[in-house]
């Protein structure tokens, strides 16, 4: 009798035919994104890969282009505070789900995924739409979209992180006479403070990555870096995009480790993993 | 009693106020402008019209979009689906060392934005590309070939670029199924592939509707890989949009497109879940 592994007791063959195709789905899921990092060190104006030398040229034509740094920088500022507004309203909305609302909650986490569900492009040309009814800065607008597109990240890493709590300890504090606040602000909080910071991350790599909602509320000075890439790369390609693109890829593998390192980086994505 | 709710209530306010005020106000609004009249002075008249939806469904050039539009998100979602499902069935039954790494490679590419992976995409498949400069190599072929600005650019970045949003769903079907269906199989006899073909796949139905309906509403929506991949010809149903709100300025049309993409985004949830929940009562 053959040893049977964890792949479901298949046979050499087909499991070596799988062990194959795995592998060439990770070099497909990979490969365009290894590629660019070398291509970054491209010393010629090709997008070619291999690259034909090693050199810093385009990370210097990267920092000395006021229009990419500009909407960097500009990126990084809109990402904190759409992490920041879409962490705290999540907070306060999982929250009230789980310990005002526990009957109703399954209606109330369908209804925080409500962004999830619309195409963002009709997100994004409601916002413009709105700005011709209503007069309110771009910037602001902007920021809101992303805050909404961030909500539905936010709202299911902290409810599963505030599920994780031992209501013991909150009853605790209230039987010593604690008020509700004061439980909520000494017990709670600090009990998912790990989830609070992932949620955070997360939500600024959503608004950093951002497309859609930016497309049509990015005027000049105020233009994210996607969008700064996608009209660039509308009517010329370099590898200065290769550059850029390799540090946000940087930025991102740093940041999404620590979330992994925090609470796993599975529970934010809200994979499902019950095992039966 | 009275007042935990009104500090629920109070709690949940702001959430409720942006999903009210900024995200469904605004879009019902754009939605219902399809229905008025266009106007080159004013954006659009009062007036109620039948014209905006007659145009985009009879002119042969918004058909055309339409018909282009269905078939890159039908071809991608089959072929995200075909390259999903071994890797989720890996996952899923994988317990060796390296699982959290490996469940990370996929989810990291999902968070790098999708500029930076339809840019990978343009050197993988520009004239300079690596795939060209791979087959010049072989001796395949003598000169590059037009790989890039073909509905083949277009559906192979789809694929990689959603199919994370094929793979969880999948991975969470296949986790969640009851291992001992598989052994009560095996015990009476069935080889692995029939095992596989009738207990694993169709176990497998929630997350494959899940993940198609996913797939198929983001490649209907997309605009930014069929604009750069694609090039300026192949406009999709979300570049039609754009074209309309900032270039022609035509909101009532574009309006109509996008009633067009929900209602199509609707039927394709409606008619996935009646078809699951129909075969899996049979």
């Amino acid at each position: 009798m053959p040893r049977r592994d964890e792949i479901g007791g298949w046979g050499a063959l087909p499991r070596f035919i799988g062990a194959a195709a795995v592998t060439l789905t990770y070099l497909f899921l990979l490969a365009p994104i290894v590629i660019v990092i070398f291509t970054s060190f491209n010393p010629t104006e090709a997008n070619a890969f291999p690259p034909t030398g090693l050199s810093l040229r385009w990370y210097h034509e990267f920092a000395e282009s006021d229009g990419f740094v500009s909407a960097f920088l500009f990126s990084l500022w809109l990402g904190i505070l759409a992490a920041i507004g879409a962490t705290a309203i999540g907070f306060l909305a999982a929250y009230a789900l789980l310990r005002f609302f526990a009957r109703r909650r399954e209606l109330g986490q369908a209804l925080t995924m409500l962004p999830m569900m619309i195409p963002h492009v009709l997100i994004s040309i409601s916002l413009v739409f709105m700005l011709t009814v209503v007069e309110l800065p771009e910037t602001l607008t902007l920021l809101l979209g992303h805050i909404i597109i961030c909500l539905p990240f936010t709202v299911a890493g902290i409810l599963s992180s505030l599920d994780a709590v031992d209501r013991n300890l909150e009853h605790a504090a209230f039987t010593l006479g604690a008020s509700r606040a004061r439980v909520m602000w000494e017990v709670t909080l600090p009990l998912i403070a790990p989830g609070l910071l992932s949620a955070l991350i997360f939500a600024f790599i959503v608004s950093f990555g951002d497309v859609y909602i930016a497309l049509f509320l990015s005027g000049p000075g105020k233009t994210t870096l996607p969008i700064e890439i996608f009209n660039y790369m509308n009517w010329q390609s370099t590898p200065v995009i290769a550059a850029i693109t390799s540090v946000q890829v940087a930025m991102i593998v740093v940041l999404g480790l620590a979330i992994e390192r925090l609470v796993g980086l599975r529970h934010v994505m809200r994979i499902e993993e019950t095992r039966r | 009693m009275t007042e935990t709710r009104r500090a629920g209530w109070l709690f949940v306010t702001p959430i409720g106020l942006l999903y009210l005020l900024i995200l469904l106000a605004p879009l019902s609004y754009f939605l219902l402008l399809s229905i008025f009249k266009y106007s080159a002075f004013e954006m659009y008249l009062f007036e109620p019209t039948a014209e905006n939806y007659q145009r985009l469904l009879f002119d042969p050039y918004y058909r055309g979009v339409i018909y282009r539009t269905l078939r890159i998100a039908a071809t991608t979602t089959v072929f995200t689906l075909l390259v999903a499902y071994p890797l989720a069935y890996f996952l899923a039954r994988y317990g060796g060392p390296g699982r959290g790494v490996l469940m990370f490679l996929v989810i990291a590419p999902l968070m790098s934005g999708v500029i930076v992976r339809t840019y990978g995409w343009i050197v993988l498949l520009g004239a300079e590309g690596t795939i060209n400069t791979a087959l010049i190599w072989l001796g395949a072929i003598q000169r590059p070939i037009q790989i890039l600005r073909t509905e083949f650019a277009v559906i192979m970045a789809m694929v990689h670029i959603l199919l994370p949003y094929m793979v969880f769903p999948l991975f969470s079907a296949i986790v969640a199924q009851e291992r001992n269906l598989e052994q009560a199989a095996r015990t009476l006899g069935a080889s692995n592939l029939r095992i596989f073909l009738e207990v694993t796949l169709p176990l497998s139905r929630p997350g494959i509707v899940m993940g198609s309906v996913l797939v198929f509403t983001l490649t209907a929506g997309a605009i930014v890989t069929p604009q750069l991949l694609g090039g300026k010809e192949m406009k999709v149903l979300g570049i039609l949009i754009y074209d309309l709100v900032l270039t022609t300025l035509n909101w009532p049309l574009a309006s109509a497109v996008a009633s067009l993409l929900v209602l199509l985004q609707f039927s394709v949830i409606v008619l996935y879940f009646r078809g699951a929940r129909g075969r899996a009562a049979a």
